[in-house]
């Protein structure tokens, strides 16, 4: 019990800059809307609990209860998570390859679990015809392949879910970024009334994420490209230093350092690199293996999807160098202390850390 | 609605005091009626046009005060009489070519009939008017029953033109609403013929008497209207609506007018004090009537003045006093400078007996305090009437209106706001209209005050603005608040909430209508193209899709661009109601599928939206359809969140 809802939202998220656009508050009662980029409050709602308040990714998260709720364990302190194994990979599908970003291998998962009836659909993310990124429920190869590919811009996947039907009895997978996978599992250690039951919300499909692009990226992007025409963004890793626009005439690029103006402020606040409350992570596979995912298995969910798509010969694997795994983990820790450090700068002290609700022990590790 | 054309001399009608009006106009001959509406004004223009013609009358609506009063005076002008009604705040918009008539004066009898508003139950404010009339050296009737009502504007037509002025006549609310006894006088024959007399003529040419600034030496108009009006005290002072009740010498002179006078005779009566306190009647409350007043100043040593609003006959009495003869004593004066009189607000009975009472510092609880068992009682029946909260009508658009506006200003997230008009949409300052209109001033103020706030970008100003007025004030005022906001290139956003009728005064006709007051077609205006011709982008949209009216509102605000203009057209539902007599849906709650008071909804419809058709079932814990309230407009269907509201098309 926190007795708080959206006043209290407004207050201690999104008027402190830490809101990430998840759409968690949004698309189940009257009074929140996502629009223009922002969270806005249309009228006062004077509820003493939300549950805007409650599953934001930016109010307490009991880090601990979630993790054993999950995974049957506290949160621990290595790196990316709780771990299972961790790999490349990519799709054997050349129509998949074709649209997605790196690996294909979000598409090829859920397009698998699609085909043998583990799920009937999936919650994703979609672009509209301005290039908008919105959540979107695909519920067949097409729409999946519709939603391959990255939009670097927040997506409000979560409004999606929270929009079901309370009487659905669809099976739905889910794509989503580090913010969204901790709404959802928020979600999922308390769950909602009054909306559709999301416990059988899985495959949880997280994406690494270092940042998203603001809102007045999206007028950036207007300016400087014909978004009509565009038909994949990317971010190429390092050496690289491009933000990469695709056309069907060829590619388009402005230097990253015009684009780093545009980062989500609310992303220096975030802990999580690799969605470590997902079943299955996914990220690039970096520029040693262009064209190739990093993979990292959580759960056994997560082990039954990948065991079908490699018994179908739909993806093929290769083991991580440790190298490799070391600049993955050594970039995860990065973020972790990064967001810790921005947050003692707002918060004044090492007593309140916002949201984070990490062991002791963990925090001074960290701290060091 | 009461007959006050029949022809029965003699005969006793119970009518409005405003009715009454209308009929001491018909008793003075008025060939030609002018009038905006106005609570608490509009009835008179409401018992004319209806009977107009069979009268031989030309009676108007006008689109405001100012056509309508200059109108009036062009009959006059014309040897016709003529009448022009409207309430207090009217008159400000009149003062100027008022001030500039009584330089010239009229020809025959013009009267200007005002209904001020004590406590403003029905106004932006509780002004008095009579100051005008003293600044102004008009002479003022100030009737105290229904009788009055009609005698006076009947003589004030004759005072009109023997004194060659417009004659005011004031009433307020109370009088203008309550009904009296009436005893009928004889009807004029009708022979009215017009003619404007002072046309240039060939072998007389020279400047007309009905141009102001003679020679342009305006003070030599001056002279001659100081010349006219000094004939008027000697008018008052012999007039039969001033008079005197009490002993031959009062311990206390209570000098009252209008309908104070009434109260004053009733408290007397009731503290008992007929033999003690005196009470003097003016009906002439400018001019006073000097004489007579001197004379009672001269018999007691106290004087009570009770009035509403303005200390007026408080002062005049004093002023008169200052000037009175160095050996003649002075009275000591009470009334509203003492604080002897509540200085706001409208009188009553109550306080006139307390008033009273504490001058003649007699002991006096009044039957409410004092009384256990009746005040039980009060409070008893008090509890069985419903609570009626100040709203929209169910079906209103104007709540439609607010809604959209409300989530377009929260969207577009600038701390943009509405500056507001009089009317109904003056309800959006209030919670039925969620408190959006943050300015409100006056007929015309919302665009004229827009056109300000829209020139401020250079000083930093971002807010987005929207003006709102509805049809009848944006033909009364807001046209040149528009055009001046499109000249000097003002960013904002005016939203006409046109429901097609003057619904705050009941449903007069206005020119979006089409329809004049005595019911003949005359041309309809067409807003839109108004305001097309002056090259702004003007959009129309039915305030019920809201979706579509958010998302005009808010490309609109976002455009840099100057002054542009949204017509929010939806009729007036109880016009529709009136015309279709059913409703276009059958609107239902399915409690399965209402969340009520839980996270999710928290009672959107009856906490939020507030339309007085829906309930809240505690019981039940589930928001129900009051039937005998709902018109089916199906609004609320649109805005539940969660489809629980039914609209099924009927
Ligand atoms: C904002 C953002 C930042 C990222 N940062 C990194 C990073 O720093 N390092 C790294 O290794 N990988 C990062 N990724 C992940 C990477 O870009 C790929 O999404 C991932 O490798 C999966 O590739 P794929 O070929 O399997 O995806 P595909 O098969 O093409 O599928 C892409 C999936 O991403 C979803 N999606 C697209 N845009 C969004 C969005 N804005 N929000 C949520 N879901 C979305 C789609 O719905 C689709 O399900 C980032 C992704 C995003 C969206
Ligand atoms: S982080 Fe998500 S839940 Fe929290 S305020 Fe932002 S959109 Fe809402
Ligand atoms: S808005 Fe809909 S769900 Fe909410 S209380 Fe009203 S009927 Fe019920």
């Amino acid at each position: 019990m926190h007795g708080k809802a959206s006043k209290e939202l407004q207050k201690e998220v999104i008027d402190k800059g830490l809101c990430t656009l998840c759409g968690g508050c949004t698309g189940t009662c009257p009074y929140l809307v996502v629009y223009d980029g922002r969270i806005v409050r249309l009228h006062r709602c004077d509820m003493s609990e939300g549950q805007c308040y409650h599953y934001c990714p930016r109010t307490y998260m009991d880090m601990d209860a979630i993790s054993r709720h999950i995974f049957g364990a506290p949160y621990g302190e290595g790196e990316i998570g709780s771990v299972r194994e961790v790999f490349l990979a990519r799709s054997t599908d050349q129509v998949i390859h074709q649209k997605a970003q790196d690996g294909g291998i979000v598409t090829t998962l859920l397009s698998v679990a699609l085909a043998e009836g583990m799920i009937d659909g999936a919650v994703e993310t979609k672009l509209d015809e301005e290039k908008n990124p919105h959540g979107f429920i695909a519920r067949n190869r097409e729409e999946l392949l519709e939603c391959a590919g990255v939009s670097y811009e927040p997506s409000p996947v979560i409004q999606a879910i929270n929009r079901l039907p309370n009487e659905t009895t669809e099976k739905l997978g889910f794509v989503g970024l580090p913010c969204h996978v901790a709404c959802l599992s928020k979600m999922k250690l308390s769950p909602p009334t009054n909306r559709a039951n999301i416990e059988h919300l899985e495959p949880v499909i997280g994406l690494f994420c270092g940042w998203t692009l603001s809102h007045s990226f999206h007028r950036f992007l207007q300016e400087h490209f014909d978004l009509a025409k565009a038909i994949k963004f990317d971010i190429p890793h390092h050496p690289e230093h491009s933000f990469d626009v695709y056309t069907p005439s060829g590619k388009e690029s402005v230097d990253l350092d015009e684009i780093s103006p545009y980062i989500n402020k609310a992303c220096g606040y975030c802990f999580d690199m690799t969605a470590e409350f997902a079943d299955i992570s996914v990220g690039s596979g970096r520029a040693m293996f262009k064209g190739w995912n990093t993979v990292i298995l959580r759960t056994k969910v997560g082990a039954e999807i990948l065991d079908i798509a490699k018994g179908r010969n739909a993806i093929e694997i290769q083991p991580i160098p440790d190298e490799s795994l070391a600049n993955l983990k050594r970039a995860s820790l990065d973020k972790k202390k990064r967001a810790l450090k921005n947050i003692i700068s707002m918060t004044g002290g090492v007593d309140d850390l916002l949201y984070l609700g990490i062991s002791q022990h963990l925090k001074e590790m960290l701290l060091e | 609605m009461a007959h006050i054309e029949i022809d029965a001399p003699g005969t006793t009608q119970l009518l409005l005091g405003n009715e009454a009006i209308a009929r001491g106009a018909l008793e003075a001959g008025i060939g030609f009626a002018t009038a905006y509406p106005g609570t608490p004004s509009s009835e008179i223009m409401g018992t004319l046009a209806p009977i107009a013609k069979k009268m031989g009358i030309y009676a108007e609506w006008s689109i405001n005060e100012m056509v309508a009063f200059e109108a009036a005076s062009a009959a006059s002008l014309s040897n016709i009489r003529a009448l022009s009604s409207m309430k207090a705040n009217g008159v400000n918009v009149i003062a100027d070519f008022l001030v500039n008539l009584q330089m010239t004066g009229i020809r025959k009898g013009l009267v200007l009939v005002v209904c001020d508003d004590p406590g403003g139950m029905t106004s932006s404010n509780e002004q008095d008017t009579r100051p005008i009339a003293k600044w102004l050296n008009i002479p003022m009737l100030e009737p105290s029953t229904a009788q009055e009502c009609k005698d006076m504007t009947k003589r004030a037509f004759e005072l009109s033109e023997e004194l060659g002025m417009v004659c005011m006549v004031r009433s307020v609310t109370y009088l203008s609403h309550t009904r009296g006894n009436v005893r009928f006088g004889r009807l004029p024959e009708n022979k009215k013929v017009a003619h404007f007399d002072d046309f240039y003529n060939i072998d007389d040419p020279r400047q007309s008497r009905y141009t102001c600034g003679m020679q342009f030496h305006p003070y030599k108009q001056s002279e001659e209207l100081l010349k006219r009006f000094a004939k008027a005290p000697e008018k008052c002072e012999n007039s039969p609506f001033n008079s005197y009740r009490g002993p031959e010498i009062p311990e206390l002179l209570i000098i009252s007018s209008g309908i104070c006078w009434t109260y004053a005779i009733e408290a007397v009566s009731i503290l008992g004090l007929q033999d003690r306190v005196g009470i003097l009647k003016l009906g002439t409350t400018w001019p006073l009537p000097e004489g007579l007043v001197a004379r009672y100043l001269n018999k007691s040593d106290k004087v009570l003045c009770i009035e509403e609003i303005e200390p007026f006959v408080e002062r005049s009495v004093m002023e008169l006093a200052a000037s009175l003869p160095p050996d003649q004593p002075r009275p000591t004066f009470y009334g509203k400078r003492s604080g002897h009189v509540r200085a706001w607000g409208e009188q009553n009975l109550n306080l006139a007996i307390q008033s009273i009472a504490s001058v003649m510092d007699i002991p006096y609880t009044s039957r409410q305090s004092q009384d256990l068992e009746y005040r039980r009682a009060a409070q008893a029946v008090a509890q069985t009437l419903p609570a009626r909260p100040l709203t929209f009508c169910p079906g209103c658009p104007h709540r439609a209106s607010f809604w959209a506006i409300k989530i377009a200003l929260q969207l577009d997230g600038r701390n943009g706001f509405v500056t507001g008009d009089i009317g109904c949409t003056a309800m959006g300052m209030i919670s039925p209209g969620s408190f959006q209109v943050r300015t409100y001033y006056a007929m015309g103020g919302g665009v004229g005050v827009a056109g300000g706030f829209g020139h401020l970008g250079q000083f930093g100003f971002q807010q987005p603005v929207i003006a709102v007025c509805g049809d009848s004030t944006f033909f009364h005022a807001s046209i040149p608040g528009l055009i001046n906001g499109v000249w000097n290139q003002s960013n904002f956003t005016l939203a006409i909430l046109d429901n097609s009728a003057t619904a705050m005064t009941g449903f007069q006709p206005h020119p979006g209508t089409g329809i004049t007051a005595t019911g003949d077609p005359g041309k309809k205006v067409s807003i839109e193209a108004l305001c097309r011709s002056l090259g702004i982008h003007v959009e129309i949209c039915d305030p019920f899709d809201l979706n579509t009216t958010i998302a005009t509102l808010l490309t609109m605000m976002r455009d840099e661009g100057p002054a542009q203009v949204v017509i929010l057209r939806r009729e007036c539902e109880l016009v529709r109601e009136r015309k279709e007599k059913r409703n276009p849906f059958r609107v239902y709650v399915n409690p399965e599928r209402c969340i009520g008071e839980s996270c999710g909804c928290n009672r959107l419809c009856t906490r939020v939206f507030s339309c007085p058709g829906l309930v809240w079932d505690r019981d039940a814990g589930k928001a129900v359809i009051d039937e005998a309230v709902c018109v089916g407009c199906g609004l609320c269907a649109d805005v539940c969140p969660r489809g629980a509201i039914v609209k099924e098309a009927l």
